[in-house]
Order: C-alpha cells, then sequence, then structure tokens
C-alpha cells in the first residue's frame, strides 16, 4: 500500500477540518478526493505531503510517516497545487536547478532539459518566470514536482488558471504516467479522465468512495 | 548561478538563491541604505552635537530598525509568493532553511552595515579610538541580531500581522544583546577597552543559545 490513512483527524483551532479519515491507495493506482470548498481536500493532501501534521490517527506514506521530515520519503513525493511554488525572479532554468539541486537529483542538466520539454519551456528556459502566464507557471509546477522523478504526485486542484488546451494535455500527460495519483479537484471531468477510483468528502468526512464509473451518479447524489 | 554550485551545500544554495533575487528585485537591500540614510541625516541633524557620547548608541538603533525592516523579508517574501511550501516539501531539513536565511540576512547586513558605517562616521564626526573593534563589535553584535531576528521570523509568518509583530517580540528576547553591544561599542569609542571581553561574551553565549534553540525546534516550527 502506498498511503495509508486511518480514522485521521485534524483541527484548526476548534473547528474539525478531517474527522476520522480512512483511505487507502495502492502503488500505481490514480485516486481523486472529490468534494466541495471546505470539505477538507486539501488538508487531507497537505497531511499527506508532510506539510501538515494530523491531531490523531495513522498516516503512512509508503511505510513512513511523512509529517517526520523524512528525507528519502520527501524524494519520492511530488506535490502540485493551484500555487506553482516557483520564484518570479528567477529563469525557469534556474528554477528548476535550485530545486534539482535540493532534491539532489542525479544527471541533472539531462533532466532539467527533459522535464522542460515536457512541459514544452525548454525555449523560455532563460525567460524569468515572472513573465510566464498563469498557464506557464502551472507547467513550470507540473515541471518541479516531476524534476526528482517521484513515485507518488499529489495533485492539489492542479488545472487552476489552465485554458481548455493546457488541461486537455496536463491530463493526457498525467494519465500517461506511472506513477500513483492522488488528485483532489471540484471538476469531475478531469477525475473520469485521469483516475480509476475516487473518494467524496464531506465536512472532513469520507462520505462515499466508488469506481470511476459512477462518480457523477454518486457525487450528484450527496452534493 | 555558478557552474559548480551543485556542491554547495543546501543552506548556501537557499542563501544564493535568495541573494540572486535580491539583487534582480532590488526589494530589500535598497529601502535598507535608503531607510538607514534617511535615519543617518535625521540624527545628524537633531543630535549631531552629542556625537561622542551617543554615537555608537545611535548607530546600533539604526542597525536595529533597519533589521526589523528588513530580516523577516527573507521568509516573509517566500510565504507571500507561496514558495516557502516549496521548500518544506524538498528533502531539506528545516535547520537549513533557516541557516540559508540566516546567511542571506547576514550578507544583506554586512553591505547595508558596508556603506552606512563611514557614512554615519563621517556625518556625525566620530572620533573611534579603536576602530577595527569598533567594527569587529559592530558586526559581531549585528550578526546576533540577524540570528535572533531570523530565528524569530520563522515563528511569525504565520501570523496575519507579520512584521508588525517581530518587533514586539523581537525586543525581549535581543535586549541582552543590545545593552552589550551599545556597553562593547562605547568602550572602542572611549579606546578603554579593559573590560570589552565581557560583553563580547555575552553577545556570543546569546548567539550561541538562539542558535541551539533555533535549529533544535525548527522543525516544529516550519510544520502547521
Amino acid at each position: 500500500m502506498h498511503i495509508v490513512l486511518e480514522n485521521v483527524v485534524k483541527y484548526y483551532s476548534r473547528f474539525k477540518a478531517l474527522d476520522g479519515v480512512t483511505l487507502h491507495v495502492e502503488e500505481g493506482e490514480k485516486v481523486a478526493i472529490l468534494g466541495p470548498n471546505g470539505a477538507g481536500k486539501t488538508t487531507l493532501v497537505k497531511i499527506v505531503s508532510g506539510q501538515m501534521r494530523a491531531n490523531s490517527g495513522k498516516v503512512e506514506v509508503m511505510g513512513l510517516d511523512p509529517a517526520k521530515t523524512s528525507r528519502e520519503l520527501r524524494k519520492k513525493i511530488g506535490f502540485v497545487s493551484h500555487n506553482p511554488m516557483i520564484y518570479d525572479e528567477l529563469t525557469a532554468y534556474e528554477n528548476l536547478k535550485f530545486y534539482a539541486n535540493l532534491y539532489e537529483v542525479k544527471e541533472r542538466e539531462e533532466r532539467i532539459k527533459e522535464v522542460l520539454k515536457k512541459v514544452k519551456l525548454y525555449d523560455r528556459r532563460h525567460s524569468l518566470v515572472k513573465t510566464f502566464s498563469r498557464g506557464m507557471k502551472q507547467r513550470m509546477a507540473i515541471a518541479r514536482a516531476l524534476l526528482h522523478d517521484p513515485d507518488i504526485l499529489i495533485l492539489d486542484e492542479p488545472t487552476s488558471g489552465l485554458d481548455i488546451s493546457g488541461r486537455r494535455e496536463l491530463l493526457e500527460y498525467l494519465r500517461k504516467l506511472k506513477k500513483t495519483i492522488l488528485l483532489t479537484t471540484h471538476n469531475i471531468n478531469e477525475v473520469e479522465k485521469l483516475c480509476s477510483r475516487a473518494v467524496i468528502l464531506m465536512n472532513g468526512k469520507v462520505v462515499a468512495e466508488c469506481e470511476i464509473s459512477e462518480v457523477e451518479e454518486v457525487y450528484m447524489k450527496i452534493c | 548561478m555558478l557552474k559548480g554550485d551543485y556542491l554547495k551545500p543546501k543552506f548556501l544554495e537557499i542563501a544564493w538563491k535568495d541573494i540572486v533575487i535580491e539583487f534582480r528585485s532590488k526589494s530589500t537591500l535598497s529601502l535598507m541604505i535608503l531607510f538607514s540614510l534617511i535615519t543617518s541625516m535625521l540624527f545628524s541633524v537633531t543630535v549631531s552635537s552629542y556625537a561622542q557620547e551617543i554615537g555608537a548608541a545611535l548607530l546600533w538603533l539604526i542597525f536595529i530598525f533597519v533589521g526589523m525592516l528588513g530580516y523577516a523579508r527573507a521568509f516573509v517574501r517566500e510565504v507571500e509568493l507561496e514558495t516557502l511550501d516549496g521548500l518544506k516539501l524538498s528533502p531539506v531539513h528545516p535547520a537549513s532553511i533557516l541557516a540559508g536565511k540566516m546567511v542571506y540576512n547576514l550578507v544583506l547586513m554586512l553591505l547595508t552595515e558596508a556603506v552606512i558605517f563611514p557614512i554615519f562616521a563621517g556625518v556625525f564626526n566620530m572620533n573611534i579610538s579603536k576602530p577595527l573593534i569598533f567594527l569587529s563589535i559592530l558586526t559581531l553584535g549585528n550578526s546576533a541580531f540577524v540570528v535572533a531576528m531570523s530565528s524569530l521570523a520563522v515563528l511569525i509568518v504565520k501570523s496575519r500581522s507579520k512584521e508588525l509583530l517581530l518587533p514586539v517580540i523581537a525586543f525581549p528576547v535581543v535586549f541582552p544583546v543590545i545593552t552589550s553591544t551599545v556597553f562593547a561599542l562605547n568602550m572602542a569609542v572611549s579606546g578603554k577597552i579593559q573590560n570589552i571581553l565581557q560583553p563580547v561574551k555575552m553577545i556570543v553565549s546569546f548567539t550561541m543559545i538562539i542558535l541551539a534553540v533555533a535549529f533544535l525546534t525548527s522543525e516544529y516550527a516550519f510544520t502547521d
């Protein structure tokens, strides 16, 4: 099992953001976390990626606790959110070089070239990121997340800010990846294109789990 | 960036990245220097006749004000641009992130000091008996201040008021450094340096304690 969450509870002050969430994701599985705003989706992926500690419950990613700074585990996780986590005053190449150094990426120059070509930003590699459009920045975020070739990709609404063709290209690219993927989104169409299973969160609780073929029906019934 | 920079320790990578960004954006250093110049001019107009007695304290005061203004930016900018999450997600120990920010702030401090000290000394026509010792104490005190401010900045980045909160929590913490540095600087100005080791020991001990506490608690400070 690549990701294990059992009875996970997270409070923000007195507000219970996650209320006993249990979720198991197998290696290579692509799972969607669906739910309305405030359902606890981002909190959940932040806990899985180690950015946040759960108040109680068991959290294991590849057999390790992500909240404890495990360098090896961090190298196996790629995280993409609506926020690209890149520096405007650096060029695309400098941003990736900085992260490649932090992640100790082997054959860095080749890898940087490869991911920049994958996200179609190689020709703009020496441009400052502040000159990029929102969509280009989001593609940089994907490049950053894939740079260290992680086993698990955590995607927190990764298509926000992308135009229709950008969304389509990104989903097509992600679909081809043989990686464990945890995706949060509002968009059922994205889920249907990418994932094999969906988990629906509401008020911090898992209210349904279903195969992708029935996601629309289940989601409409609940939300 | 330099060609062989893959060999740099992680904290130097972070510091170098910040330095490159600062020199491109010129958002913090130029403001720090400008603020120092304005304050120096203001002091020179109002209290220049007491320069010999209170010059060291005024200079130190300027660096404290400038530090309050600038040192928290290293973290606050990462929070505002949401790039701190990228660092927190990377396989870098939080202590390395903190060390990187300290090195970056030290560079800012040294550059500000290099610009302001000669101007201040000139404007106030200060007669410093032991200029080398004076400069060393100034740099040591400033370094201690940078270490304290960088460490405390980690704690305030999650708060809403951020930079406004920093002076409130920083002044009580850095009080021993402020007093010790002023004592030592005054000794260097007057040339009576027999007991200068006492405040120096105080500054060094303070810096070591703050460093130890900051590094030991960095993992908790960086996780929500």
